[in-house]
This record gives structure tokens, C-alpha cells and sequence, in this order.
């Protein structure tokens, strides 16, 4: 669903991602761990075809997406950081419009059920995104990839500034879309949270795919054990 | 994507009160506008028709006079003001020649706050300094005139880009740009259609607002041909303001950058090229000097009083049709003033000529080079339309002139027959009527600045293809 071949994206002298082979498969959640400019959102930016790679490739659900960016984008759903909707719309229209532009006409019964499905309290689908928490934003990007029928959910560190319990809630949703057989590639921080959702897990550094493991492998200290030795390696060799 | 833009746009833009402050706006601007060219155009009726009436006040006078003198009663009058005298008639009962406005002059002030609008030529007048202006405040002059023009081609370009301007950048500025992008769309057919249905809206409101001032403030010459046209002109004017914004969401970035680029692009379109081009004009083609033309006037004149007799035998001798029905013979103080007349202005023509030939210069310069500025070509059309355009005037100055030739001509007769005038002739004198000069470059304006869009927009469309390529959403 997910693959790069010796992807590589340089700025001027700096290497952002370094020849980076990886591959999520259908029902997989890959987490990307890694500090910041690590390459990880790079590489969610070069599969989203918003950046060229220098070289290498970028396959979404087997397509290229330097050859087909709109074709693969009928796949993926996008989470950011902070996911920004229309504020003076409601959740409900939010739903509508993003789905809509995607192709995908629905009924007001089927936002709202994908609203519900989402873990949107529904007092809520009627209010202005404007009054809307981090959390409950996310919960309508998740609706987005229910209505679209997402073959691949790509989240830029998703549950930085949620508080835990949303956090977890979000985990939930994750482990859902994965049952439905979605490819998800999520870049983090949050390491409790990667050993949590994931199946998979990296550690990227300078660009590279430092390690790699599976995650039900590894516990949560050895992984910490691995992420730190991983980001001292260059100290380490000095 | 079209249908649901378009479904969650006239949404967003109500939400966001966009279209209940641009209505206010629009209706505040048109009604303030319209009021006072309608109030200028009621003045400048009122004043044609108040010469008129003393024309008709001063007709009927001449008439009893005329009536007195044919039944040989006695009449307290200067003996040259008795209309029995053709020249009398000529020079204290002349004709109004009225430039009566348009139905839509109420649009454009144009050229009509520098320009008197009747002028009553007498037969021993120069028709070459028959005086076309008018007192007029040089405050007034300055600031120019509040009309529909001035708010169509200054200000509604000022409210599009204050509508336009930030249409990509505010998605990418508030952070909603990516969520867009990662859709199976594509970027810049999302800000056309955007832009488009902005433009859609905004010419409603346009149409309707102005539609709403016409039957509100009541225009008497309310003329479906000419606000069709008006309307023409103003959304293909509008369309090439959203075609800038289209390009310059595309090519420049930030909101801050859009915006001091498209104020640029107005400062440059509606601010500089016209002056450049009106300065150019007055210096490659500089109007002869108007002291100098009367100056010669005058020498001429001394020149011709000194040569009257002489002067006068040449007229008879060319013209031997006056002198084939008189019998007395007789020669007055008129019959070598008007001979002379002749000789002057045959003398001043070649200034004369000067002086329109280089107006004409100055005009066929302005007209080629107005494509530069689609503002210079609405402002040019709006006056066509309101028939205060340079051309209205020359046109009228023209007919003016001709109709005091044939005024003269026709008392010219009299006089040099030595025939009284009498109340059976009165029927008989020339009447002015004015005839505008026809409309037919407005379609081609509203043709042109169409193209002009759509080149626009296609040149959007073809060169961000390279930029997507490059990376637009990088950051």
C-alpha cells in the first residue's frame, strides 16, 4: 500500500531523507520515530507529492506518486499536526465539503453516521469547527478517511498536545482503521503512543531508516533503550 | 468540486459577512454616485431649458415688435435692436444650440464639468472663439467628480482585491492549505473555481445593487440598452480584476505580499498609465496657445478694417446673389463688418486647423495606447456611453459651428439683399438640433477586456503547471 524505494529529497547541500526504503502493507501501522528534522515529514510530504524526491520513489497503493499525485490522493486521507478546518463551518459541513471535492457524495444520515463512527459526540456535529478542541478535529479527519474509504491514513505527529486521555481515544480510532485493513504511516514523537498503536516501528536520523522492528517485538524500555542509543549513535562514534 | 464550492462558498461568504459589508457597500456607492449624476444632469437640463425659455420669451418680443413695425405704429425700441434688421435678429434673437444629455449621462461626468452644454451663436460672433468652456472651480477639478464611473473604474477594483486577495494564501496561512491539497484535486482549478464564484457573487450583487439605486434614487431616462451595456462594461472590468487576483494567488505567496502587489497592479493600471499616457499626448502633440489664436484674431481684424472697402468689393464680386434682388444698393456699417468676418476667418484657419488636428493627434495617440489600461478603456466608454466623451464634445463644438454658418448664411441674405426681416420669415429660421455620435466601440471595449481576462486566466493555468512542479506546497 505504502512503499519508497531509495526515496531520497535533498536541499541544496542537506539531505533530508536519505535513501529511504520502507513499506506498510494493508492492516499495518508504521510509526516513524525520530527527533525533529529527522526527514520524517519530508517523506510524508514526498508521498503526498507536495515535494518532488530527488531521487528515487514514492508508491501510494501501487502507483507512482510523482507520475499520478492526483490518483494516489483518491487513497489518502492526510492528518496534520494541527488539522485546520473552515472554523465558521460546522463539523457536519466540514465533513461534507472535504468529501465532497474528494468525489465522494454523502448523505446527511452517512455524516453523521461517519461523525459517530469518528467519536464525535453529537452534540457537536452541529457546531462551528471555531469551538472545537485539537482532539475533536482530529476525530473529523478520521470521519474524512471512514467517507472516503481510505486505503492509506498518513498522520504528522497526530497527538502532539492532546492530552492522554484523547490521546488514547485517538490510539482507538487508529487500531479501528487498521482492522479495516488501512495502511497507516504516522510520524511521532510519542513513543508510548508508537508501542501502543503500531505494528511496526523506525527510528530515523539524518534522513535514514536507522532501525526497525516489530512491534509487538519490543518492549517500551527497549525500545526507549534503542531510540536513544540510536539519536547518541553520531555522539557515540565522535 | 464545482458543485460543492460552490455549494459552501456563497456560505462561507455570508458566515464570514463578506457579502452583507459588500452590499453595504455597493449600495452606499452606487446611490451616492448616482444621486449626484443625476442632480448634475437635472442642472445641466434646467439650464438648457431656462435659455430655451428666454429664446421663446425673446421670440415672442421680437414677434409683437415685428407685428408693431409691419402696421406702422409707433415702438420704443433702439433702432438697431428693430428686428425689421437682420442683424438685430441675428445678434439679439439668436437660436439655442443645446447639447441635451443622454439617458445615461448621469454615469459619466467625463469632459461635461469643463464644457458648456448650450451656446447661443449670433450672426456677427467668431465661431472659432465661439467659448465651449465653463467657470468652473479648479478645487472641483482636482478631487473630480463623485459619479458611477469614478466608483466603477477607481473603487470597485480596490473592493476585488480586498475580496481577492487572499484567497490562496489565507488556506495556507491558516494552516488549511495542506488538507485541500491532500484531496485528489488540483490547486490552482480549486482558486479558479474560488475566484470564479467569488466573481460569480459579486457581479450579483453588483447587478443588483445597481438596479436597486436606479429604481430608488428614479432615473427619468432609464434606458434598458445603455444599462445592459453599463453592466457589460462593468463585469468585464470586474472579471479582469479577479483574472490579476487569479494570477497573483498563483505566483506571489503571502497575504501581505498579495496584497501590496495587487494595490501595485491598480496604483499602475488606473493611477499611472493613464497620466503617462495623457502627459505623453500634451507633449508630442502641445495644443497651439489660445492668446496666440486671438491675438492673430485681432491683428487680423485691425488688418480687415483698414481694408473694408476693398474687402467688400471682393465679397460682392464673389458673391453676386446678394446683390441681384436689391435695388437701393445700399452699404452699412454690417455689410463690411460681415465681409470682413469672412476674410478673417479664412485668415485663422490654418490655426484653427492646428488646433484640431492636433486634438485629433492627441486622441488617436490616447485611443492606441488606452489598451495598455483597461481602466482608461472603461473610463473612454462609460463616457461614450454618457455622451460626455472628448469625441461628444468635438462633435457637438463641430456642429455648433456649422449651425452658426448656416444662422449667418441665412440672415447674411437678408442683409445683403437689403430685405427687411419680417413675421412671415420667422418660420423660416434655422433651428439647432444636436445628434450624439453613435455607441459602436463599447461592444468592442466589453470584447476586448474579455480577451484580455480570459489571456489572463489562461496564463495562469499554463505557467502554474511548472510551479506545482516546482513544489508549491513545500511549506
Amino acid at each position: 500500500m505504502i512503499s519508497t524505494n531509495k526515496l531520497t529529497k535533498k536541499f541544496g547541500d542537506f539531505t533530508a531523507v536519505d535513501n529511504l526504503t520502507l513499506s506498510v502493507k494493508e492492516g499495518e501501522i508504521l510509526c516513524l520515530l525520530g527527533a525533529n528534522g529527522a526527514g520524517k515529514s519530508t517523506t510524508i510530504n514526498m508521498l503526498l507529492g507536495f515535494i518532488k524526491p530527488t531521487s528515487g520513489t514514492a508508491e501510494i497503493h501501487g502507483l507512482d506518486v510523482a507520475k499520478n499525485n492526483l490518483k494516489t490522493k483518491e487513497f489518502i486521507t492526510y492528518i496534520p499536526e494541527n488539522l485546520m478546518l473552515y472554523p465558521s463551518l460546522t463539523a457536519v459541513e466540514n465533513l461534507d465539503y472535504f468529501a465532497g471535492i474528494a468525489g465522494k457524495e454523502l448523505s446527511p444520515q452517512m455524516l453523521t453516521d461517519f461523525l459517530k463512527e469518528a467519536g464525535l459526540q453529537e452534540e457537536a456535529f452541529q457546531k462551528r469547527i471555531s469551538t472545537f478542541s485539537k482532539g475533536m478535529r482530529q476525530k473529523v479527519g478520521i470521519a474524512l478517511a471512514l467517507a472516503k474509504d481510505t486505503k492509506v491514513l498518513l498522520l504528522d505527529e497526530p497527538t502532539s498536545g492532546l492530552d492522554p486521555k484523547a490521546s488514547n481515544e485517538f490510539g482507538e480510532l487508529l487500531q479501528k482503521l487498521k482492522n479495516k485493513g488501512v495502511a497507516i504511516l504516522m510520524a511521532t514523537h510519542d513513543l508510548f503512543r508508537a508501542k501502543e498503536v503500531a505494528t511496526h516501528i523506525g527510528i530515523m536520523k539524518d534522513g535514514k531508516l536507522r532501525q526497525q522492528f516489530v512491534a509487538e517485538n519490543i518492549s517500551l524500555p527497549e525500545l526507549e533503550k534503542a531510540y536513544l542509543d540510536t539519536m547518541n549513535y553520531k555522539e557515540a562514534l565522535s | 468540486m464545482l458543485r460543492y464550492n460552490f455549494k459552501y462558498e456563497l456560505r462561507l461568504l455570508l458566515r464570514s459577512r463578506w457579502i452583507q459589508i459588500l452590499s453595504l457597500i455597493l449600495l452606499v456607492l452606487f446611490g451616492f454616485s448616482t444621486f449626484n449624476g443625476i442632480e448634475k444632469v437635472a442642472k445641466r437640463k434646467s439650464d438648457i431649458s431656462i435659455a430655451k425659455q428666454q429664446v421663446q420669451e425673446s421670440d415672442e418680443a421680437m414677434l409683437k415688435l415685428l407685428d408693431s413695425v409691419e402696421r406702422g405704429l409707433p415702438v420704443s425700441a433702439s433702432s438697431w435692436t428693430i428686428p425689421t434688421s437682420p442683424m438685430a435678429v441675428g445678434n439679439y434673437h439668436p437660436r439655442v444650440a443645446a447639447m441635451e444629455p443622454k439617458p445615461m449621462a448621469f454615469v459619466a461626468t467625463g469632459q461635461a464639468d469643463l464644457f458648456t452644454h448650450y451656446i447661443k451663436p449670433t450672426v456677427s460672433g467668431d465661431d472659432f472663439a465661439l467659448n465651449f468652456t465653463e467657470m468652473t472651480s479648479p478645487v472641483q477639478l482636482l478631487f473630480g467628480s463623485f459619479d458611477l464611473a469614478f466608483v466603477i473604474v477607481y473603487l470597485l477594483p480596490l473592493l476585488i482585491i480586498a475580496f481577492t486577495y487572499n484567497v490562496l494564501s489565507a488556506e495556507k496561512e491558516q494552516g488549511s492549505l495542506r488538507l485541500l491539497a491532500s484531496q485528489p484535486i488540483s490547486i490552482r482549478k480549486w482558486v479558479f473555481q474560488k475566484l470564479i464564484l467569488r466573481f460569480f457573487w459579486l457581479s450579483v450583487l453588483v447587478t443588483l445593487s445597481m438596479l436597486i439605486v436606479f429604481l430608488l434614487v428614479g432615473t427619468e431616462t432609464f434606458e434598458w440598452g445603455g444599462i445592459v451595456s453599463l453592466l457589460g462594461l462593468t463585469l468585464s472590468y470586474m472579471l479582469i480584476w479577479f483574472a490579476l487576483a487569479f494570477l497573483v494567488n498563483l505566483f506571489v505567496g503571502t497575504s501581505a505580499k498579495n496584497a501590496v502587489s495587487l494595490i501595485m497592479l491598480w496604483v499602475i493600471f488606473v493611477l499611472l498609465t493613464p497620466s503617462v499616457i495623457n502627459q505623453l499626448a500634451n507633449t508630442l502633440y502641445p495644443m497651439p496657445s489660445r492668446t496666440l489664436m486671438i491675438n492673430e484674431m485681432r491683428e487680423h481684424k485691425a488688418e480687415a478694417t483698414k481694408r473694408q472697402d476693398e474687402i467688400l468689393d471682393n465679397f460682392l464680386r464673389d458673391h453676386p446673389e446678394y446683390a441681384i434682388n436689391d435695388s437701393t444698393q445700399s452699404r452699412n456699417f454690417y455689410h463690411s463688418y460681415m465681409a470682413s468676418q469672412k476674410v478673417v476667418k479664412e485668415a485663422l484657419e490654418p490655426i484653427v486647423d492646428t488646433y484640431e488636428q492636433q486634438l485629433h493627434k492627441q486622441q488617436k495617440w490616447a485611443k492606441k495606447l488606452q489598451w495598455f489600461s483597461p481602466a482608461i478603456v472603461v473610463q473612454e466608454s462609460l463616457n461614450q456611453l454618457a455622451g460626455t466623451s472628448t469625441a461628444d464634445y468635438e462633435s457637438y463644438r463641430n456642429q455648433v459651428i456649422g449651425f452658426a454658418e448656416t444662422w449667418r448664411n441665412h440672415l447674411m441674405t437678408y442683409l445683403y439683399n437689403n430685405k427687411p426681416f419680417a413675421q412671415q420669415d420667422y418660420p423660416s429660421l434655422p433651428n439647432f438640433q444636436f445628434s450624439y455620435i453613435a455607441n459602436a466601440t463599447i461592444g468592442l471595449s466589453v470584447l476586448v477586456l474579455l480577451l484580455i481576462a480570459g489571456a489572463l486566466l489562461a496564463f495562469g493555468f499554463a505557467v502554474q503547471g511548472r510551479l506545482q512542479k516546482r513544489g508549491l506546497l513545500s511549506n
